[in-house]
């Protein structure tokens, strides 16, 4: 299993599909204290297929995990 | 609206000896054919290895699933197989579900033919859906059949392990599965058709995040696949 915080190369996947967040752009979200950006508040919460990776990449990235 | 294309991704499990086919589109109207931004598949071992990831020509009618698993190596058992499809919104207002042919060679069992399930995305607002939840269910028919009944899992996630509670409700009682699965790994659960003379009613699978999820059908003599559909999920 992988633990480790994803690699800026991976910034250009596709974190949430129902939302088109990118991991790069959930990074930068979080760097600027800005997480979640309008529009994308649902992000995890729709198909809910990848609520565990959000809530990991918000772990990593130091961003809060959604309410 | 995204510049970004819309994204779906969409989830089978591949075994050798059938024949297996996809269709990304389904075609309604061949003056007005359409096709995907794009499409990905990869492949994953029960483990959650990737094996391949292999770029596909979003135009193609049909991918001959069989043939382009059988040539990756490793690929000697049940695998994964992935379908990252990218679409236009305005071409695709709905989700664009691709759709499958499954049969094993030399079979007299007659074909199987089964909507891919969709596992991320395409639930956007604009379906409407509030108050989703991850109960997904599968009402098995009343009458005894000569088939042995299984539930294939899936962890499409990238990172995170899921874990999921199958409970099988059978007349009066019901059993529990708890099945753990690490970033990409399946899984094939046994349900038992019958548990104290009682038939297997219904089955469910309860987890915090979305899994791909068949239920499986084998013939008890033989072990081809006689059903293979995903899990229905509750929408409220």
């Amino acid at each position: 299993m992988s633990v480790a915080p994803p690699p800026p190369a991976l910034d250009d996947a596709l974190l949430c599909y129902c939302t088109n967040v990118t991991i790069g752009e959930l990074r930068e979200a979080c760097r600027a204290g800005r997480w979640p950006t309008a529009g994308k508040e649902e992000t995890g919460r729709l198909c809910t297929g990848c609520a565990g990776d959000l809530l990991l990449c918000l772990r990593w990235f130091g961003g809060e995990p959604a309410a | 609206m995204s510049s970004r294309p819309s994204a779906l991704l969409s989830a089978t499990f591949w075994e050798p000896g059938y024949e297996h086919l996809v269709e990304p589109v389904h075609q309604r109207d061949a003056a007005a054919v359409r096709r995907l931004a794009s499409l990905d598949v990869a492949i994953h071992d029960e483990s959650g290895k990737e094996l391949a990831s292999l770029p596909e020509d979003p135009g193609r009618e049909i991918l001959d699933l069989d043939r382009l698993v059988r040539d990756v190596a490793g690929a000697d058992g049940r695998v994964m197989v992935l379908f990252d499809a990218r679409y236009d919104e305005r071409v695709f207002p709905y989700r664009p579900h691709h759709y499958a042919y499954l049969h094993r060679r030399g079979s007299t069992a007659p074909a199987l033919y089964y909507a891919v399930n969709a596992v991320l995305g395409g639930v956007p607002e604009r379906i409407g859906a509030a108050g989703l939840n991850n109960f997904e269910t599968y009402v098995f028919r009343t009458s005894p059949f000569e088939e042995r009944y299984s539930l294939l899992l899936g962890n499409v996630a990238r990172f995170s392990t899921a874990e999921a509670e199958v409970f099988l409700h059978y007349e009066r009682d019901r059993d529990t599965r708890n099945v753990t699965l690490g970033p990409k790994a399946h899984v094939e659960v046994d349900l038992p058709a019958e548990r104290a003379g009682q038939r297997l009613r219904r089955v469910e699978v309860k987890g915090l995040f979305r899994l791909a999820s068949y239920v499986v059908g084998r013939r008890a003599a033989g072990g081809e696949l006689v059903l293979f559909d995903h899990l229905f999920r509750y929408f409220t």
